[in-house]
Formats: structure tokens, sequence, C-alpha cells
């Protein structure tokens, strides 16, 4: 099958479940007086090949919780992974007549993966994919030192954005000993698949892998012990809204390369990848030399297409700076590092947007394989 | 590859249109029986011509205007024009080629191809049944070589290409081949390209590029391509050699280049280089292993060379050896990103450089010191379509006769045979009407 079919297929399928969705809702709307409220969203099995959270759902949950710990006492690492994903299990898996003190409502679209930072990896073997820590990208030096390369991410992601911190806490009684180094709170706006309007005004995730193929192609490690794992990346990135919005429409679209409503400078409708070689006859690209549509097009990189699930946030002003602390929380996936970190070299040599943007926390991190009640966390590391 | 579409908004409808009706044409295309096809005497239009050809016949075009594209997909064809200046095809500003050829063994010669909105002349071996495939690439997607072998043995001869919106004169997935005594102006890309082959066998010489963005651009093509006595002065940039993911056989390596001259490239009617650089004689971008002798490089006020890096491709072990540079900006500078440092080029003699101490004697391996250029004002870019036009090009004279199929292999010139050309090297073909 062509990329071409799939994607529209896929498209076909996704306005598909959009319209359940919507009469989903109104089903919920009308039975709003009953005693206990559905939990919004459906349910996900979080055992499986994959991890919850990375693929599935194809739409992300609007509410996510991304929190990045040290890992004191590596040794322990293989018994601290299998009690996390027991828990995990447990929590989200387990037979929803019992009642559940940690989430009252039932875990709806809970989802929650687990990925392992550089030092615990490369304590495991040094030759696992994300052993190696990304290098400092351009003013990253103003990063906090316990803000880089934590040890373990766990990330939850939910429609309801009360599960989080609630499940969280639950899961970390399963494995005392780490130690938290830092937490985003985030949101999505509102979008389809994984297209959503990022704080900036524009809509982020257009160009994705979608699809089984496309995502085994990318995103998905397909071989060995590893399969089905995948490196995640994380920057938190202040974003400098003021200075964005007070260039005129123009020119902010020429920052992206793209419309605020997605259409591409160089032509086409909302979801129409942008053609880089596109001109006028005047010879100037219609899709501007430092576009951050052309700077980050992975064609350029020979890289692999990440998929993006990025999450903004907004804490109000910096309490030294007075600056917003405000932005996105950009998350990404593909089947290695290299991936990203080819991509942010060229992005820091070649795109405007970059201008607009400051990174305050970052890592790198290994989401390991899918696990089961048979199958633990981690431990296709440990065989 | 470059083969990506430059689709320009207000032609987008009429080049969806042209392609089709290639595509329809293609389809019905049967091989023809006659050794010698006269236009307009025996066949109305080319593209009629070539569907009556016999492998290893000609197409003889007479002089007038022909408003078509071409397609030569039958073996060892010869399309040659009766008088260069005046067989002209043309795209009207809206047709995306003037000629296409697909088959082994390919002339093109003493004909003027204007105004198509992609390629004036184009060889590849990246097709199928409905013609050339290369403007259908989703930019996800590159040249597959396995897929897609190099179409083997082309002459482009003589050839005229003016106003056209990508490149005058183009091969790529080809191997094996001549361009040669050649004219290009008024591209939006470069004037003349050759990219994505190892071994390429390929000799470019005797060619004028002026009031082009580029005038020569080499993208992935390395071995044996040899670029000599050339003239590239007068455009934004003289010539580039580089590496690029986005095409197939990364890096660019082991061009000779030898006896050309890159001149006072900072011509403002010209299409813009869509990156904007201007002042420029030959850049190098993550390519390697270059041999760079006896060119004059002159004139280019922001810098003769310059050296960059593609991602994580280095500029490294180039060779510039009694090249004469004048009057430049700087004549050799590092622009290259820490993350792949330019290494072990060197040059004889006392250029300029930025940074000052930029140079090793050849050979040489060490990492180099960069430095940002300077930059410049860069003059608005011209429409292709409204670039001057050329002065009239030397003809090939009068046709005697079947020529004999292409040999497998070009034979090389001798880099010996190529002195520092003069400051007005192949002036006579150069200006405007």
């Amino acid at each position: 099958m062509s990329p071409e079919l799939s994607r529209r297929s896929l498209l076909l399928g996704g306005g598909a479940l959009v319209a359940g969705a919507t009469l989903a809702a109104a089903g919920a709307a009308a039975a709003i007086d009953q005693a206990t409220p559905e939990p919004t969203g459906r349910r996900l099995s979080a055992a499986g090949r994959t991890q919850a959270g990375v693929a599935r759902p194809a739409t992300p949950q609007r509410n996510a919780l991304h929190a990045v710990f040290a890992v004191p006492d590596t040794s322990r690492l293989q018994r601290d992974l299998a009690a996390l994903g027991s828990a995990i299990l447990a929590l989200l898996d387990g037979p929803s007549q019992t009642p559940n003190p940690t989430l009252p409502d039932g875990p709806g679209d809970l989802t929650v993966h687990v990925g392992l930072g550089p030092r615990p990896l490369r304590a495991i073997d040094p030759s696992l994919p994300g052993a190696t820590p990304m290098p400092s990208f351009a003013r990253d030096d103003a990063i906090a030192a316990d803000r880089r390369d934590g040890d373990l991410l766990v990330a939850l992601a939910s429609s309801d954005a009360g599960a989080l911190r609630p499940a969280l806490d639950h899961l970390l009684q399963a494995v005392p000993t780490l130690v938290p180094l830092w937490a985003e709170h985030g949101f999505r706006a509102a979008g389809e698949g994984t297209v959503a309007r990022n704080p900036l005004g524009y809509l982020d995730g257009i160009i994705v892998p979608e699809g089984q193929d496309e995502l085994d192609e990318n995103v998905w490690i397909t071989s060995g012990p590893l399969a089905g794992a995948t490196v995640c990346v994380l920057r938190r990135l202040r974003l400098d809204r003021r200075a964005f919005t007070a260039l005129d429409v123009p020119a902010r679209d020429g920052v992206i390369g793209r419309h605020a409503d997605g259409r591409p400078l160089s032509g086409g409708g909302p979801r129409t990848q942008v053609d880089l070689q596109a001109k006028t006859p005047e010879g100037e690209y219609l899709v501007p030399a430092r576009a951050h549509a052309r700077a980050a097009h992975p064609s350029f990189t020979g890289s692999a297409l990440m998929l993006r699930r990025g999450y903004a946030f907004d804490r109000g002003p910096d309490p030294t700076s007075g600056v917003d602390d405000a932005g996105l929380l950009f998350v990404c996936f593909a089947r290695d590092l290299d991936a990203f970190v080819r991509t942010q070299l060229r992005l820091d040599e070649v795109d405007d947007l970059m201008t607009y943007a400051t990174a305050t926390a970052s890592g790198s991190f290994l989401v390991l394989p899918g696990f089961s009640r048979t199958r633990p966390l981690g431990s296709p590391l440990f065989t | 590859m470059r083969p990506r579409p430059r689709l320009i908004p207000t032609t987008l409808a009429v080049v969806l249109g042209a392609v089709a009706a290639l595509s329809a044409g293609a389809c019905s295309s049967s091989q023809g029986s006659q050794e010698l096809v006269r236009v307009p005497a025996d066949a109305a239009t080319i593209t009629d011509a070539v569907e009556r050809v016999a492998p290893g016949g000609t197409v003889l075009v007479a002089a007038g205007t022909y408003p078509e594209q071409v397609l030569l997909s039958t073996t060892d064809v010869t399309i040659r024009g009766e008088d260069r200046n005046a067989t002209v095809i043309t795209g009207e500003g809206k047709r995306p080629y003037g000629i296409v050829a697909t088959a082994d063994g390919a002339r093109i010669e003493n004909l003027t191809v204007r105004e198509t909105t992609f390629y004036g002349v184009l060889v590849t071996g990246l097709h199928d049944e409905n013609g050339p495939s290369a403007h259908n690439g989703d930019g996800y997607t590159r040249l597959d070589p396995d897929k897609f072998p190099p179409v083997r043995r082309f002459s482009i001869d003589h050839v005229t290409a003016a106003n056209n919106g990508l490149y005058g004169i183009y091969a790529f997935d080809a191997h094996d081949g001549v361009i040669q005594d050649s004219y290009a102006s008024g591209s939006a890309d470069s004037g003349f390209y050759v990219g994505q082959c190892r071994q390429c066998g390929i000799l470019v010489t005797g060619n004028v590029a002026e009031r082009n963005a580029v005038g020569f651009e080499n993208a992935n093509a390395s071995d044996s391509v040899m670029i000599a006595g050339n003239r590239f002065s007068g455009n934004r940039v003289g010539m580039t050699l580089i590496s690029n993911y986005q095409e197939a056989f990364t890096p660019q390596r082991a061009n000779t280049v030898v006896g050309n001259l890159l001149a006072d490239n900072a011509e403002p009617d010209s299409p813009a280089q869509a990156s904007g650089s201007f002042g420029l004689g030959l850049g190098i971008s993550g390519g390697i292993e270059n041999a760079l002798t006896r060119n004059r490089i002159s004139g280019n006020p922001v810098a003769g060379v310059q050296l960059a890096n593609t991602e994580d491709l280095a500029a490294a072990s180039n060779a510039f050896t009694g090249n004469a540079f004048e009057g430049n900006g700087v004549d050799l500078a590092n622009t290259s990103a820490t993350r792949a440092p330019a290494a072990g080029n060197c040059a004889d003699g006392t250029p300029t450089t930025s940074p000052a101490d930029l140079l090793a004697p050849c050979p040489g391996t060490a990492a180099q010191p960069a430095a940002p250029l300077e930059g410049t004002s860069v003059p608005r870019g011209t429409s292709f379509l409204r670039v001057a036009s050329p002065v009239a090009q030397p003809d090939m004279g009068a046709w005697t006769g079947q020529a004999a199929p292409l040999p497998a292999r070009v034979t090389m010139p001798d880099p010996a045979g190529f002195p520092v050309p003069p400051a007005d090297f192949l002036a006579a073909m150069s200006g405007t009407a």
C-alpha cells in the first residue's frame, strides 16, 4: 500500500472516530443526572507489545504529567522496574468492578509509560539505544544540571487532568527510592490526531508517522530483545510569545512556514506537506529558507520521521526574572536518538523559530518495550 | 534529488494538465522505424517525430518555434536542430520540460530550449511508464538507485537553455555522458546540474553559464566527474559541489575541476539563489576529495571559495592547486559549523583566507578554524522569465549524416591540457541579445 493510500484511509478512519466521539459526548450529556459519571475517554490496555501513551491512543489525551527522577541505586533497577510495571497493571488493567481509591471514577483513558535515561542505560549496557546522552545544543548551558538527562521518566496522560497526580503518587509507592527531579503538567489544545495548536497559535504535529507501517519504520525498534521500545526526547521550551506575536502575521507565517490554519506557504490544504522546492518566479522559496517547517524537515538530515505529541505548560511569571514561564513541552518518539539530535543541531543552525524558544529542561529516555503480567517491565534489558 | 517540483502557484493547474498530457503520450508510445525523421517535413512536431524514429535514428528539426515537451525513450536517438539559435522548443512559461531523455544513448544537440517551468533538458533514469517520475516525490522519499538504474551514454552538445524555472541542462541518475559547448542563463536554480551518481563518467566542458542563481551545481555526483574549461561567471553563485541527504549517494566526492573561469558572480539580472547566496565563486558544502586545479577565481565580492558543512558531513580534503585568485572579497573562506569542522583542505600559493589561519600546505589533514562571512546586500531576484536573453550562440553547422552510437565510456581529456583560463575565456558566448 502506498503511503498516500494508507494515510488517506487513516484520515478517513480518524474522521469516523471523531464522529463517534461526538456521539459519545452527546450520550454523556444526556446521562448527566446519573449518580456516577462515566469516565472520560475509552479505556486502554496498559499491557501490550508496546507501552501505552506513545502511539495509542492515536489522538493524545488532553492532559499529561511528565515526571523525571534520579535512580540512586541502579543495582535495584530490574526489581524496581518490575514493581513499577506491576503497579501500573494493577492500577489500569484491574477488574473495573473493583473499588479503586486512587481513581474512584476508574482509569478512563489514563496511560502510563516508563523510560530510562542515559546513565542507568549505560550501567546496564553502553551499547543500548539512548545510552549516550544528547550533546549540548545551542544555549543548553542555561539548563540547570538537575533538569538535564534524568534517569527515569514516568509519563502519564489522561483526558481527566485530575487523575494524573493521584495515579503518579500511587505508582511511586512501588518504587520508593526514586528521587524526583522535575515534573511538568501539560495540556493540549483541541485537535485531531496528533495535530493541535501550539502556544504560538500554530498547528503542530501535522507530519508524523501514521499507521502501523509508518510507525514500525520510524518509531518502534522492531527487532531484537528491545522490539517495541522507542526513544523519547523531552525538551521543555519556554516560548517568548510576546516577541513572536509582536511580528505581523505574514512574518509569523514566515517563521513557521505555514499559515495559522495549517496551509503551507507553498500552497495546498491544512494537511498538505510543505513543498520545499516551490519558488516564486524570482527564485525565492515560498517556504522561507529559515522557516521552521523547512528547517525541521527530516529529508535534510536523512532521519526517521518523529512522532510528536507535545504539551503546553503555563506556570505564570518566573519568580526571579518575571518572564512568563510558559511554552511547550516538546515530546517526540523515534527509533533512535539520532533523529532528534541531528534535527536539533540543524535547527540551531538554520531555524528562525529557535529565536523564540529557550530550553529549561531536557532529557532522552529509552521507552521500554511493552510489558504484561508474564513479561515484567524492563525484563528485556536484563536477558 | 532536486527532481522535486517547484510548482509555481499561478501555473499549477496548467502544469498538472501538461503532465497528464505527457503521460498519455508516453502510454501510447511505440517504437518507430524511420532512420531519419525531419520536422516539420516528415512529422509536424518533434513529439510525432520521436514516435516515428527507429533506434539509432535521427530527428532533424528545422528552424521554428516548437511549443511542446518531448519525451525521448528510444535508444540511441539524436535530436538535432538545424539552426541552434532558431530551432526553439518553448515551455511558454507553463510546461515543465523541454526534452526529457530516459533512454540510453541520447544525443541532444544544436537547439534552444526556453521558458520551461522545471527543466530545459533532462537526462535521467528515474522514470516510469508515464515518463519522468522525479516530480512525484512527496518530500519524504528519494531516488532508490536499485529500482531506477541510471540511464547510460548521453551527449548534450551545443544546446542553449534560457529562462527555465529550475535547471537549464540537468543530468541525474545518469552515467557516461558529456555536456559540452552549451549555454544556460536565467535558471532559477542552476544553469547546469549533475547529480546522484557514483563512478559517473561525466564530462562537463566548454560550457557557459551566466545570469543564473547558480551557474553549475553538483549534488552527490562523485568520482569520475570532470568539470573542465567552462565559464561559470556572472551568476549569483558560480558553481557548487554539495552533499545533500535529500538525494542518494552522499557524500559528494572526488571531482576534477580544472581550467574553469569563475568570475564576477554577483549578477543582479538573475533569479535569487533561494538560500540568499550572492557574490560567491565556488561553494563546497560537505564535499570531499575534490581536486580544484588551474581555475581562475576572480571578482567574486563575498568569497572566491566558501567551505561549509552539510549537516554532519564536513568539507574535507579538497585540494586547491595552481588556481589564480584575484579581486575576491576573500579568496578562501570556511564557515563550517563546529559539529562538522572542515579538515585537510589545502591550497598552494598565497590566497587570502577567512579566518586568516585557515590553510595548511597540500596535502593536509588537520581540522581547520572557521569564521562567519560578512554578508553583503543582495539584490532582489529577477523572474526567470524576465532575465535577459543570450547572444546568438555558435552553431554546429549542417548535419552530415547519422552519427555512430555513443561509446560505452567517455574518453576524458588530459587535465594537463587545461591551463588557467584567461579573464576573457569564452567571452564571445557571453552577454545579452
